[in-house]
């Protein structure tokens, strides 16, 4: 699959970045056109998976062989909202405050 | 007593027990060597000194514990597991004030050992990389050669270890962040089985790969730290309940009929001549003991690199997602609205290398791509764990180098791709979900850089593989 500067475009508004935070627009176009090509290479590089016979093959997730089975449905008392809320880059109350949305 | 910086963690453990040297002795002499190389060698991000000289003195109030195999050691930690009240940055802008409200498993356990510790050490950016190059806070440098990565992505701890700041400590390894810098750096260090030690705590990059593990200057002194942190977690359903063996009771296994399996794909990968030497050397030295070298193949390894590439970054983007601005971590000045809130505040706070893994991975796990990418790599996956059972089925242990160039230059730029092919010696393991103990065999022919050696054992056979261990280090001697 050729990579080129629209799906990397795409690609990071996807992922919620723009590549041009803080650049002026020459230096974003040339990074831009950078990163596409180590993308491309990349990506390039990655396509040999085509040639694997995975006929027939499960994919493979974890590698875990068994897995300890779910822990008892009981309540643990483990961080108080204060001490995560002071972590908070804004909040109002007990609540986590962003821009408002409506 | 002077210079207790420079026991090895079992001989300080065994002092410390038989009081021949207190904890904050032992502590104070480790901040001072801080101290003293920090500005050369930069392995630290934050420096506990306040915090580990106040656990040294209230250590030393109570007396050795020996329920406490630990007791007054002081060690390192990559400043990727959370420390309650201790800032933990991932190396990253967007954590740069984040200070955790819980301490990671190994944490607590560390703890519960009577372990204090003294540094949180530097890395490549939430671990993405392998030269401590992409911290937001400036490289770490080799301690063997100040020009030179020490490795990464826990090339803090490593440098910190061979820096005699600290005897041992704890990293994490996604596809070779343990081993690599390991061997860099002339120390040991283990990757152990996925699930062996719990990820509580630990940010995440790619959770089916990732795995803590020590790092020392001995193999015992690995397994001393193994068995400490090692068991079964509540709050990770990946830690195994697989028993936790007496890793540091364990004997010199023989070489004389000690199975090597040689994979070809590695041994026959382009070597830089400054460790093909050693490297050929340390065969011919094995064989000569009566190990059986057996030339094996991984059919499948050819395709590895690919394959970890796309699941570690497919993964990583999703964990990186957490990182919105919203609950903790950086958030831009004055947004707009929401979506430039997110957008702004990730794009400001993450560096290259996290930004090129997560398009990657958005890229693989997006529509129309994702069944041609993410789920080939998986089905992949199986194929190549497959192959490293399968080779392991008529052989004690893999034997591989660890990577294919001694430790570069600064000076020295990898372009992304070249980057990523140099874990093909690691990163299979991480995809099998494998045990690797890395240690060193020799020196660079040239430049007298560390050489390291990968044992790749079998599924939870952490004690084969430190039994296995402290014969190669009879053979070939500890640099550090």
């Amino acid at each position: 699959m050729p990579i080129d500067l629209k799906i990397v475009q795409s690609t990071a508004s996807l992922a919620r970045l723009n590549l041009a935070q803080g650049l002026e627009p020459e230096q974003a176009q040339a990074d831009l056109e950078k990163l596409t090509h180590e993308l491309a290479t990349i990506v390039g590089y990655i396509d040999i998976l085509g040639e694997a016979d995975t006929q027939g093959v499960e994919p493979l997730y974890s590698p875990m062989l068994e897995a300890p089975g779910a822990r008892e449905d009981v309540v643990i008392n483990s961080n108080t909202t204060e001490e995560i809320l002071e972590q908070a880059p804004d909040r109002i109350g007990s609540f986590f405050a962003v821009p408002k949305i409506l | 007593m002077s210079e207790l910086y420079k026991l090895t963690l079992t001989e300080a453990a065994a002092k410390l027990q038989a009081r021949e040297i207190s904890a904050s002795d032992m502590v104070g002499d480790c901040l001072a060597r801080i101290e003293a190389t920090e500005p050369d060698i930069h392995a630290c991000l934050t420096v506990m000194g306040e915090e580990a000289r106040a656990e040294a003195k209230a250590l030393d109030e109570k007396g050795p514990d020996p329920a406490k195999p630990l007791w007054g050691v002081p060690v390192a930690l990559k400043d990727l597991f959370c420390t309650k009240g201790v800032k933990t940055t991932a190396a990253s802008k967007m954590l740069e004030n984040f200070t955790p409200t819980y301490d990671a498993q190994v944490v607590t356990k560390l703890r519960e050992a009577g372990a204090v510790i003294v540094a949180k050490t530097n890395l490549d950016e939430f671990a993405m990389g392998a030269s401590t190059g992409f911290s937001a806070f400036g490289p770490s440098r080799n301690p063997w050669n100040t020009d030179k990565v020490p490795g990464g992505s826990s090339g803090g701890a490593a440098a910190s270890v061979a820096a005699y700041q600290t005897p041992g400590g704890f990293g994490t390894d996604t596809g070779g962040s343990i081993r690599q810098p390991a061997s860099l750096c002339g120390c040991v260090g283990l990757k152990p089985t996925y699930g062996r030690i719990s990820r509580y705590g630990v940010m995440a990059f790619a959770s089916s790969l990732d795995q803590p593990g020590p790092m020392a200057r001995r193999v015992i002194d690995c397994a001393r730290l193994l068995k400490a942190v090692a068991g079964p977690d509540a709050r990770d359903n990946t830690a195994s309940l697989h028993p936790v063996d007496d890793y540091d009771a364990v004997l010199p296994m023989k070489v004389k009929g000690m199975r090597l399996g040689l994979p070809k794909e590695l041994w026959e990968a382009n070597i830089d001549p400054e460790l093909d030497g050693p490297l050929k050397a340390a065969l011919a030295k094995l064989e000569e003991a009566g190990a059986e070298l057996r030339p094996i193949t991984i059919p499948n390894l050819k395709y590895s690199v690919a394959t970890y590439y796309i699941l570690a970054c497919a993964e990583g983007s999703t964990n990186m997602a957490r990182f919105d601005g919203v609950r903790y971590g950086h958030r831009t000045k004055d947004p707009r609205d929401l979506t430039e809130l997110y957008v702004a505040s990730r794009s400001e706070a993450l560096g290259p290398e996290v930004r090129r893994r997560i398009l990657l991975g958005t890229f693989a796990l997006s529509s129309g791509y994702y069944d041609a990418y993410y789920k080939k790599a998986a089905r992949v996956r199986r194929l190549i764990r497959d192959d490293y059972f399968k080779a392991l089925e008529d052989c004690d242990f893999l034997l591989t180098p660890i990577t294919s160039v001694p430790a570069w230059d600064f000076s020295k730029e990898h372009d992304p791709l070249t980057a990523y092919q140099l874990d093909l010696m690691t990163l299979p393991v991480n995809l099998a979900g494998l045990p690797g103990l890395s240690l060193p065999v020799g020196r660079g022919v040239k430049e007298g850089m560390p050489v390291g050696i990968q044992l790749v054992g079998r599924h939870f056979g952490e004690s084969a593989l430190f039994s296995a261990g402290l014969s190669f280090e009879e053979m070939f001697p500890p640099l550090l």
